[in-house]
């Protein structure tokens, strides 16, 4: 493509050696990240990885918006992941205010936190599969998918971006009708899931996913990935569990986090497949412990907002691709003095190039796919700030590189 | 009917069936995924569209080469569907046309991918050096089943005289021989690689090198490309319907309007069992392990049954 | 003969999608199109995964400034006739991002649109109107 214009689409052959472009404009990314891969025949030899071209600024675009727009604005980093943005949003301001939410809320808010965790593992396991041309199980999926937004859109009135968070509450409530038809939607949802589990488990599909993209546990405890993909190579952190927030203090014994072995592909896709049991049984576990009250206090938000203190706050929360993190410092007068974001797939990135390197091009997009990118969240810019309680060693000049370009 | 006409005609009426088949194997599979799919003459209204498009040639193609492949992919696999759709209506033969056919199928496919890579665009390369691959692979046990059954049964190169003998027997050569048995068999496995569906349309994969050797195609280019392709897979399908599943055979030797539509009927069945089905059910597999598998189990069968049939079986 | 022609363009539009900077919501309802629930396939449409063999052409998000020159060669790459579709409000208007830096304004800024699909994201059935719209008002 573009081979008529010069510039980065050339064909650069040295020592038999092909340097190809990947995307930013490929069908096997839905958005655009800029691959450029040194193959050897069909092995890879080298990658580069190129990000920024989803770079909106968003967070210099939130500091000259009051809180409730930000909290819009929030939500519109990414279609996948919308409502884990404005969770750790809204429990930043809160924490930061003193605002406490009550417990219907956070239930509520938990329970839409589940459901998006499945139909983003949903997505996944479509893309998983078209990835590796299985066109039929891709369709399978979304159709499955279908059921879950069909219950966002019941509950909030949208099957994307579902503005279901505001400053001290959540903005829609459930009707015992509601409560009976999200039951039976999961039981389906379920039993369809059991099917896709089998479908994975096909040879051919089988032959395609294990053995590539492999990261070992040392490699991902030092590469410093997270979520599902350091789960998969058998590291144990899920921030729902070490950092309870909103509702799963209370409902911590009802879900276990998954790990695997092996740390490939298959591994990956494991890991996510049976993490969407556990959010049913969690979904289940809600439906059944809903306490009653209010969802938001009887104030305006906008009193609210402008009550907010100066101050700062730092979030975490378990977005379906891994811990996210907020930092944000308010103004007092009822603004954003800075917002900073660090979202899962800007540290899995980083793990992709080790993953990457002596595979063959036919796995690339499999590969890719598994660390599950979203790239709209991970464009942000400048310096990378990670919160642990263990010292890590980053890629320093891997992430230097990649933040020039940003 | 003469004989001349007969091939005359057959020209027009194999490039309409095949298009009619690529449209029934879309609706089949959309269907199968629990869609509705396109209309069955969908072929005819994409092929008019890309007809009528603009003419684009990147600037680093050889532009003569890149032109003319097309043409010559196109029109060496719908010569090879008429030839074996006109032996089918009457006694057209030329010696050798089994070998004919064969060797106009490789030269359809080589002929693209040689259009495909004087392109100058990286991800041609890559598909020119995967097809290379899947075309050694394959070739060999299709070739070899073919000649086994020429040899068995009455040897005889010619598509009609493998015809005639199945009538004379009232049987298709599947359960005369055991030898052609397992030719079928090695013959089938080897459909969905040179017809280029999933799991081993490696050359063309659309989410790993954009379709590969297409991918600076388009306009009429790509409509000769898609008649080259929709030709060769209605040659491979009724050819085996033919020699190793002649169904008309059970009626004997007269009937032959009935036996056109039972030939076609049956070689819609084979589409479905070798490119359907493997397209919806299967997902692709990578180049070398395409070609681990060709070279076993389908090289195998095939050299197999090539043994039994000199032998006698 | 014409009529032959621009009926066989309506029936079979053969769909390019580019994301020039989205947040993936309107990209995942142009992909959910194809799905059994709304099945885009039964008006011809095929999503084609190389511009040369696409014929109309679907732009999602605000367009920043890494993608801009993406974007205009990609245009130019698709042979004529083309029709061109912008889906969402960000590609329609450019809001909510507008007033930063880092975007080159709303798709018709930079290349001719045909049909503007507004919603956040719209829903998989008005990709679908808005396509079959651009559809009949360049191809008939």
């Amino acid at each position: 493509m573009g081979s008529e214009h010069g510039g980065e689409k050339k064909i650069e052959v040295e020592y038999a050696r092909l340097r190809l472009p990947f995307g930013p404009v490929h069908p096997a990314l839905k958005e655009p990240v800029s691959l450029r891969v040194t193959v050897r025949g069909e092995e890879v030899t080298d990658v580069d990885i190129f990000l920024g071209h989803v770079h909106r600024g968003i967070e210099s675009l939130a500091e000259g918006r009051n809180l409730i727009q930000t909290l819009y604005l929030i939500e519109r980093i990414c279609g996948i992941c919308s409502h884990s943005h404005t969770t750790c949003f809204t429990q930043a301001l809160e924490d930061i205010g003193d605002v406490r939410p009550s417990e219907r809320a956070l239930y509520l808010r938990t329970l839409i936190f589940e459901m998006e965790r499945i139909h983003s593992h949903l997505l996944f396991l479509g893309i998983m599969a078209y990835e590796i041309g299985f066109d039929t199980l891709f369709m399978f999926t979304w159709y499955v998918r279908e059921k879950i937004l069909d219950l966002f859109e019941k509950v909030t009135g949208n099957r994307i971006h579902h503005a279901m968070n505001t400053i001290g509450g959540v903005r829609w409530d459930l009707t015992q009708q509601m409560i009976r038809e999200i039951s039976v939607s999961i039981s389906d949802v379920e039993k369809s899931v059991k099917h896709i589990c089998n479908y994975f488990r096909d040879k051919t599909a089988e032959d395609r996913m294990s053995g590539i993209g492999g990261l070992d546990h040392n490699q991902a405890l030092k590469l410093c990935v997270v979520g599902p993909t350091a789960r998969g190579s058998g590291v144990n952190i899920d921030v729902r569990r070490d950092h309870p927030y909103a509702a799963y203090n209370d409902l911590k014994e009802d879900f276990s986090v998954i790990t695997g072995r092996g740390g490939d592909v298959y591994a990956r896709t494991e890991v996510r497949i049976l993490e969407t049991f556990e959010s049913i049984k969690l979904i289940r576990a809600i439906l059944d412990r809903l306490p009653e009250g209010p969802i938001r206090p009887d104030e305006n938000a906008f009193r609210i907002m402008r009550r907010i203190p100066e101050g700062e706050s730092i979030s975490l929360v378990e977005a379906p691709r891994g811990e996210l993190l907020y930092f944000v410092k308010t103004d007092g007068k009822g603004g954003l003095r800075r917002l900073k974001v660090r979202t899962p797939t800007f540290s899995n990135l980083v793990g992709l190039k080790s993953m990457l390197v002596g595979c063959e091009i036919a796995d690339i997009p499999a590969i890719v796919a598994s660390i599950d990118p979203c790239l709209s969240c991970t464009n942000r810019i400048t310096v990378v700030d990670q919160k642990s309680n263990e010292v890590r060693d980053i890629e320093m000049n891997y992430l230097r590189r990649m933040v020039r370009r940003s | 009917m003469n004989e001349l006409t007969a091939f005359v005609v057959s020209f027009p009426a194999s490039l309409l069936i095949s298009l009619l088949f690529d449209g029934i194997d879309r609706k089949l599979h959309a269907r199968m995924q629990k869609r509705i799919g396109p209309p069955i003459i969908q072929p005819i209204y994409d092929l008019i569209k890309l007809f009528s498009k603009e003419r684009i040639i990147p600037i680093t193609a050889s532009t003569r080469i890149f032109e003319i492949m097309p043409i010559i992919s196109a029109s060496t696999s719908l010569l090879a569907a008429s030839i074996v759709l006109s032996n089918i209506i009457v006694e057209v033969s030329v010696v050798g046309d089994l070998i004919l056919v064969i060797y106009l199928l490789a030269v359809a496919s080589i002929a693209l991918m040689i259009g495909g890579s004087a392109s100058g665009n990286p991800y041609s390369a890559i598909g020119f050096s995967r097809k290379i691959s899947m075309i050694i692979a394959y070739e060999i046990p299709m070739f070899i089943s073919v000649i086994s059954i020429a040899l068995g049964l009455s040897p005889t190169l010619t598509i009609n005289g493998i015809v005639r003998f199945q009538s004379n027997m009232r049987a298709p050569s599947l359960l005369l021989r055991l030898s052609a048995a397992i030719a079928a068999a090695a013959f089938m496995i080897c459909v969905p690689a040179a017809a280029s569906v999933v799991p081993f349309d490696i050359p063309e994969a659309k989410t790993e090198i954009i379709y590969g050797l297409l991918v600076e195609y388009g306009g009429p280019y790509l409509a000769l490309a898609k008649i080259a392709k929709a030709s060769s897979n209605f040659t491979l399908t009724l050819l085996a319907a033919t020699i190793f599943l002649y169904t008309p055979s059970f009626l004997g030797v007269n009937a032959s309007q009935i036996s056109l539509l039972l030939c076609l009927a049956t070689s819609l069945a084979v589409m479905f069992i070798t490119i359907t089905l493997p397209r919806t059910i299967f997902a692709r597999l990578k180049v070398g392990q395409a070609f681990r598998f060709y070279w076993m189990l389908p090289l195998i069968l095939s050299t197999i049954s090539a043994i039994l049939s000199v032998v006698g079986f | 003969m014409f009529r032959v022609v621009s009926k066989s363009r309506t029936k079979s539009p053969w769909i390019f999608h580019l994301n020039a900077g989205s947040c993936n919501g309107c990209d995942i309802e142009i992909a959910a199109a194809f799905t059994p629930r709304y099945d885009f396939e039964r008006f011809g449409c095929m999503l084609v995964g190389s511009p040369r063999q696409a014929d109309v052409l679907l732009v999602t998000g605000p367009v920043t400034r890494q993608m801009l020159p993406r974007l205009v060669r990609v245009y130019e790459q698709i042979p004529e006739p083309k029709a061109v579709v912008a889906v969402g409000t960000c590609a329609s208007s450019g809001s909510p991002f507008l007033g930063s830096q880092m975007i080159e304004g709303p798709a018709d800024r930079v290349i001719p649109v045909d049909v503007y699909v507004v919603g956040c994201p719209p829903r998989p059935e008005a990709i679908a109107k808005g396509v079959i719209t651009a559809v009949m008002k360049k191809f008939r």
